[in-house]
C-alpha cells in the first residue's frame, strides 16, 4: 500500500485566520491591544538537535567549492546562508560555469523551508493502494476536471487537478537529495564536469573518510551510490541544520501572540488573506496547518501567470526560446501535457523581502514591481507589458500565443478586464509589502 | 514490623520468581471487574486465563507491520556499523548466527551487481538512520516473482527497484532496494532479538502486497475473491474463481474505495474462535470513527503528522483490515462496543449481540486491557505512520508504536502468560537473499514467473497447484513468496535464540488453532494445515517473567525506568 498522504494546506483554518485578523483589526481602537494576535496559536517548529554525522558531511559538501569547475562556487555560493540561502547578488539570475561568466537559467530559489514540501504529483490525491499511476495518467484525470478558482479562505487550492510539489521552478526534482546535483553539474551553473569528475573529487575530499565511516569501504568503489549519498548528506544538512526553516518572522511570533504588528502590517496582512483584493493567501497560504505547523506561505501549486518577458536574460534573444516551466525545456518528461506550459511552482514568500529577483525568469527586482503585476495585469496591462512597434501591448510576451489560454484569468485579482478598478491602491500595496516584510526571519521578540 | 516486611517481601519476591510455572488465579486479574456479572458461569465471557490452552499462553498479540524483507532490517545482525554520533549497538555474546547477508558473504560480490540491473547494478549498502525515510519498492505479485530469477536472487533493482519518492527529505538510489539498516537504526528489533526468540526463516505465504499478507495471516488463504464494487486486484484461478494477488479495500467499508472493493469466501480464524466463545478481536490504527485526532481530524479521515516523513498520514487504510474481507467478522460501519468490557466478546454483557463484531481501534486494545480484559487473541495494526511502510513510515515511527505497546504489556499481571509476535505482511519488495523452491505452485500464464514465464514450480503435472476454496488447484497462490522478521516476545520466548524451522504467515494461524482449538483446521485450501509450527521459538518449560524489555520508544534503547505517557485521545 501507499497509504492517503495528506499534505494538508491548512486551506480549512483560512477562514479561522481571517476571523483571527477581523479581531485584531477592531483590536486597533485599544491602544492596549494594538497589533497583537487576540487568538495565538501554538506553532510546532521543527526539533533541534545536534548536527548527525550524515547532516555535517553535508555541510562540507555544501560549502565545498571545489566540486565547480571554477574552484569558486559552492551550493552556498548562490544558496547563499546570509540571503535565507538565496542568491546574494542584484541580477535576475546567476553567474556560473568554469569563468563564471554564464548566467544559470533562472532566478535561484531559496533553499528555505523545503522540508515539507511534497513530492510533484498531479491531482487528485493518488489514493491509497500501490498502484502507481504516471503523470500521465495523473494529467489525463486533471484534463477531465473543471478547475477550481482558488480563493483565500476557500478550498479550490485542494480541490485543483493540477500539478503540485516537486523541487525547482519545473519541479523537476522530488528530493532535496535529487535537487542537488542538478546544480552541481549544469555548465551553467557549478558546472562539475561529470559524475566522473564529481566522484573523483568526492574520494580525494578532505571528508571522504565520512563516507566510508557511514556507507562502508564500498561505497568509494561505487560511484552512483557515491553521489547519491553525497547529495542525500547535502539534503540531510537543509533537513536538520535549523537555518534552513527557523521559522522566527514576525509573523511567526505575531500568530504565537508573542509581537505585534503596526497597522500599515496589519491592514497588509487584511489584503493579503482578503478575497476581494489581493487574494494572495489563495496560494501563498497563511494560516498554521491543523498540525499546527507554521504556514509555508506556498500551496505548492503550479500556476501560469504570464510574466514578462527579461531582456536580460541571455537566452531570451533567441527570439524562439521560451521557458515553459512544467512542458520544458528543462523539464523533460511532461512536454506533452501543453495545458500546463507556462506554469512554474508557487514560491514560499517567506523572506522574500530580502529578494531581488522574482519570479523564474528574475524580470521583476523589487516587491513594487511584483505587487504592480498582479494589480495592473488585467486592468492595466500597458503598465506590465512592453509595446509592439506598432504600439500594441504585448500582453504575455514570454509564452507563446497558443499557450495564452493557459494564463490564470478565474483567481482574484486575475479576474478583472481592461478599464476594471484594480484591486488595490498604492496604499493597499505599501500595506501588503509592509505585512510581506514580516515574513523575514530573525525577528527579536520583546520582552 | 520491620520483619514483617521482609517476610512478605520475601513472598512476593518468591511468587513472582515462580509465577509462569504456579496456576495463576483469575482474581490476580480482577482490576475493574465490578460489573456484577458470574464469570465462572458465563460461557460467552470467560476470562482468556480459565480458558483452556495447549501452552501456557493464554494471551496473544500479533503486531503486523508492514514491509520490511528479512535481510532489509538484520543483513548484519548482530554487527551494527556504529559511525560517530550515532546509537551504538553492542551484541550480547554468543547470540546465535542467523541467515543474514554478512554470514552468507553477499555484502560483496552479491548477483544483483548483475549488469541486466543496469543503473540500479550494486552489492548491498548501508542506510543510515539518517535515510529512515526511504522510497517504497515494487511489491506486485509478478515483480518480486521476476526478481527470485529462478533461484538465483538477482534482478532485485531490476524488477522491484522502483517506488514512491517518499517527500523532500526522503533517501533513494538507483538500486535502493539493496539498501539495509542495521542496529543503529531498528534498535529496538536487534535488542527483542537479543533478549527474545526470533525466526529468520520466516516467509509470506505468497508474493504480492499487503492485503494478500492481511488474509494470510488470519485465513491462510487469497483463494475466493468475490468483487463487490469495480474490478478486484486479482487473477483468475484457472477454476473460475479469483484469486487475489494486490491490494484491494474491503467490500461495504464505510471508508472504503468507491470504485473498487470486494469480499472473500471462505472463514478465517476469528471465525473459529467465536464459535468457542473466545476473546478475539482486531485492534486497529484510526478504526475508530468516533474519535478527533489533535490536528482536529476526523472519521476515516483521522491523520497524524509524523516529522520523520514530513507529511500527515491518513490512520485508518481500508486494505489493511485483516477481518473485514469476510462478512462473518467485519465491522463495515465501525459499529463501537456496547462498553470496554465487551471488547473481544461477540455478545454484550446482557447477551445482546455486540456492534463491534471484534473490531476495535488500537485505543481498545489499551483500553480493554486496563479494565482487566484483556482478549485471548488481539491483532494489531499501527496507525499507518507507524506501520513501517515506506513512503507513509518508517523504521523509527515504527519502531516508537511497537514499543510503546510492548511495554505497556510487560507492566500487566497478565504478562506472565503473554506472547507477543511483531512479523510483516509483505517485504515491500526490498532484497532479501535467501530462495526457497515454490512450495505452493501456480501457473498463470502471465503472473507467474519464478520459474519461468508462467511457472511457479516445476509444472502443473509434477507440482501441481494448491487446492482452493473449492477444493480445486488454483493459480495465484505462488509461494512460499518473501523472507519477512518474525520476533517472538514473551516470557516463554527462548532467550537470544534464533528459530530457523519454516513458518509463514499462516503459522500464526496454525498457532491460536493448536493453541486453543485443538488443532483444529480452517480447511478450504487454507495454508494453515501445511504451514510450520512457531513451536520452536518458545522453552515452555522455563519461564523468565524478569525477562522484560524496557525500550525507549525513539531511541529503542534499553531504558531502566518505563516510560509512561501512551498517547490518549
Amino acid at each position: 500500500m501507499n497509504s492517503r498522504t495528506l499534505w494538508l494546506l491548512g486551506a480549512g483554518l483560512l477562514c479561522l485566520a481571517g476571523a483571527v485578523f477581523a479581531a485584531g483589526t477592531q483590536g486597533l481602537a485599544e491602544p492596549n491591544q494594538a497589533g497583537t494576535n487576540p487568538n495565538p496559536v501554538r506553532l510546532m517548529r521543527p526539533p533541534v538537535a545536534p548536527l548527525s554525522s550524515m547532516a555535517l558531511l553535508g555541510k562540507e559538501i555544501f560549502y565545498d567549492a571545489s566540486l565547480s569547475s571554477s574552484g569558486a562556487l559552492s551550493c552556498a555560493s548562490c544558496h547563499s546562508p546570509d540571503h535565507a540561502y538565496g542568491p546574494p547578488n542584484d541580477g535576475p539570475v546567476m553567474l556560473g560555469g568554469a569563468t563564471l561568466s554564464r548566467q544559470g537559467a533562472r532566478a535561484v530559489p531559496s533553499l528555505t523551508y523545503l522540508d515539507r514540501h511534497p513530492n510533484f504529483s498531479i491531482g487528485p490525491d493518488k489514493g491509497d493502494d500501490d498502484n502507481i499511476i504516471d503523470l500521465a495518467q495523473m494529467a489525463a484525470i486533471g484534463q477531465q476536471a473543471a478547475r477550481t478558482t482558488k480563493t483565500a479562505g476557500g478550498s479550490g487550492a485542494s480541490a485543483n487537478i493540477v500539478p503540485q510539489g516537486g523541487l525547482f521552478w519545473d519541479g523537476r526534482a522530488d528530493t532535496l537529495q535529487d535537487q542537488a546535483l542538478f546544480p552541481l553539474l549544469d555548465p551553467n551553473e557549478m558546472d562539475g564536469g561529470s559524475a566522473e569528475i564529481v566522484a573523483d573529487k568526492l574520494r580525494r575530499a578532505p571528508y571522504a573518510n565520512r563516507f566510508v565511516e557511514l556507507f562502508g569501504a564500498g561505497v568509494m568503489r561505487n560511484q552512483r551510490l557515491l553521489i547519491a549519498e553525497a547529495m542525500f548528506a547535502v539534503a540531510r544538512y537543509q533537513v536538520e541544520e535549523p537555518s534552513f526553516h527557523p521559522y522566527t518572522s514576525k509573523y511567526d511570533f505575531w500568530l504565537e501572540g508573542k509581537a505585534r504588528l503596526s497597522e500599515s502590517e496589519l491592514r497588509g496582512l487584511q489584503l493579503f488573506n482578503d478575497p476581494d483584493k489581493a487574494n494572495c493567501a489563495g496560494c501563498h497560504t497563511s494560516a498554521p496547518t491543523r498540525d499546527g505547523l507554521p504556514p509555508l506561505f506556498t500551496d505548492h501549486q503550479y500556476e501560469a501567470l504570464g510574466a514578462p518577458r527579461n531582456a536580460a536574460l541571455a537566452n531570451n534573444r533567441d527570439p524562439n526560446y521560451f521557458d515553459l516551466g512544467v512542458c520544458g525545456p528543462h523539464r523533460t518528461d511532461i512536454p506533452e501535457q501543453t495545458q500546463y506550459c507556462g506554469m512554474f511552482l508557487t514560491p514560499t514568500l517567506r523572506n522574500t523581502a530580502t529578494r531581488r529577483a522574482f519570479f523564474h525568469n528574475g524580470v521583476f527586482r523589487t516587491l513594487e514591481q511584483v505587487l504592480d503585476f498582479y494589480n495592473f495585469r488585467d486592468t492595466n496591462p500597458e503598465k506590465v507589458f512592453p509595446r509592439a512597434a506598432d504600439s500594441a501591448v504585448q500582453k504575455y510576451d514570454d509564452l507563446p500565443q497558443k499557450y495564452h489560454p493557459n494564463v490564470d484569468v478565474t483567481d482574484p485579482p486575475f479576474d478583472r478586464h481592461p478599464g476594471d478598478k484594480p484591486a488595490m491602491t498604492e496604499q493597499d500595496e505599501a500595506d501588503i509589502i509592509a505585512f510581506l516584510k514580516t515574513l523575514t526571519d530573525g525577528y527579536k521578540v520583546e520582552n | 514490623m520491620k520483619s514483617k516486611l521482609l517476610t512478605t517481601a520475601a513472598i512476593v519476591a518468591a511468587a513472582s520468581a515462580l509465577a509462569c510455572t504456579l496456576p495463576v488465579l483469575a482474581d490476580d486479574f480482577g482490576r475493574d471487574r465490578d460489573h456484577g456479572h458470574d464469570h465462572d458461569h458465563d460461557d460467552h465471557h470467560r476470562h482468556p486465563h480459565d480458558i483452556h490452552t495447549e501452552t501456557p499462553i493464554k494471551h496473544l498479540v500479533i503486531i503486523f507491520n508492514e514491509n520490511r524483507s528479512f535481510d532489509h532490517y538484520f543483513a548484519t545482525y548482530p554487527n551494527a556499523a556504529n559511525p560517530s554520533g550515532s546509537i551504538p549497538f553492542v551484541p550480547k555474546q554468543h547470540t546465535p548466527k542467523v541467515n543474514n547477508l554478512a554470514n552468507a558473504n553477499l555484502l560483496v560480490n552479491n548477483p544483483n551487481t548483475n549488469p541486466a540491473n543496469g543503473t540500479g547494478a550494486t552489492n548491498p549498502f548501508r542506510l543510515d538512520r539518517t535515510q529512515a525515510n526511504t522510497r517504497s519498492q515494487n511489491h506486485s505479485y509478478t515483480p518480486e516473482q521476476q526478481a527470485v530469477d529462478n533461484g538465483k536472487e538477482d534482478l532485485f533493482p531490476k524488477f522491484t527497484g522502483r517506488g514512491t519518492a517518499g517527500g523532500a527529505g526522503a533517501f533513494g538510489t538507483n538500486g535502493q532496494v539493496m539498501g539495509y539498516f542495521d542496529g543503529n537504526t531498528v534498535t529496538a528489533l536487534w535488542n527483542y532479538a537479543q533478549h527474545f526468540s526470533m525466526s529468520d526463516n520466516n516467509w509470506t505465504d505468497t508474493f504480492g502486497p499487503s492485503t494478500p499478507g492481511m488474509l494470510e495471516v488470519v485465513a491462510g488463504q487469497t483463494n475466493g475473491v468475490q468483487p463487490v464494487i469495480g474490478t478486484t486486484s486479482s487473477i483468475a484461478d484457472g477454476q473460475g474463481g479469483l484469486t487475489l494477488t494486490g491490494d484491494t479495500d474491503p467490500g461495504n467499508d464505510v471508508c472504503s474505495s468507491t470504485t473498487s472493493t470486494m469480499l472473500m469466501g471462505g472463514k478465517n480464524i476469528g471465525d473459529l474462535l467465536t464459535a468457542e466463545h473466545i476473546s478475539w478481536g482486531s485492534f486497529m490504527g484510526g478504526f475508530d470513527l468516533t474519535l478527533k485526532n489533535a490536528n482536529g481530524t476526523t472519521g476515516c479521515g483521522r491523520s497524524t503528522f509524523s516529522g520523520n516523513v514530513n507529511g500527515t498520514i491518513v490512520d485508518y487504510i481500508p486494505h489493511h483490515a485483516f477481518f473485514q474481507y469476510h462478512a462473518s467478522t467485519a465491522n463495515p460501519t465501525h459499529a463501537r462496543p456496547s462498553s470496554v468490557h465487551a471488547i473481544g466478546h461477540t455478545h454484550d454483557l446482557n447477551g445482546k449481540v455486540d456492534p463491534a463484531n471484534h473490531n476495535y481501534d488500537l485505543e481498545d486494545l489499551y483500553a480493554a486491557i486496563k479494565a482487566g480484559n484483556f482478549p485471548a487473541v488481539s491483532y494489531v495494526k499501527m496507525p499507518a505512520y507507524q506501520d513501517g511502510h515506506a513512503g507513509n513510515s518508517d523504521p523509527l515511527d515504527e519502531q516508537a508504536g511497537n514499543v510503546e505497546l510492548i511495554n505497556f504489556l510487560q507492566k500487566q499481571p497478565e504478562w506472565r502468560e503473554t506472547a507477543v509476535i511483531i512479523t510483516y505482511d509483505d517485504s515491500d519488495g526490498w532484497y532479501d537473499h535467501q530462495y526457497v523452491a515454490p512450495k505452493n505452485a501456480s501457473y498463470d500464464a502471465t503472473a507467474d514467473q519464478v520459474n519461468g514465464p508462467g511457472l511457479c514450480g516445476l509444472g502443473p503435472n509434477k507440482q501441481p497447484a494448491p487446492k482452493g476454496l473449492g477444493g480445486k488447484p488454483v493459480n495465484g497462490r505462488c509461494g512460499p513468496g518473501t523472507r519477512v522478521p518474525f520476533i517472538v516476545i514473551s516470557p516463554f520466548a527462548k532467550q537470544n535464540f534464533v528459530s530457523h524451522e519454516r513458518i509463514t504467515q499462516a503459522s500464526v494461524v496454525r498457532f491460536i488453532e493448536d493453541n486453543w482449538l485443538h488443532g483444529e483446521r480452517l480447511g478450504g485450501g487454507s495454508f494453515d494445515a501445511t504451514a510450520g509450527s512457531i513451536m520452536d521459538l518458545f522453552d515452555f518449560d522455563h519461564c523468565d517473567e524478569a525477562n522484560k524489555l524496557f525500550l525507549d520508544p525513539t531511541a529503542g534503547t534499553v531504558v531502566v525506568s518505563v516510560p509512561e505517557g501512551h498517547y490518549h485521545y
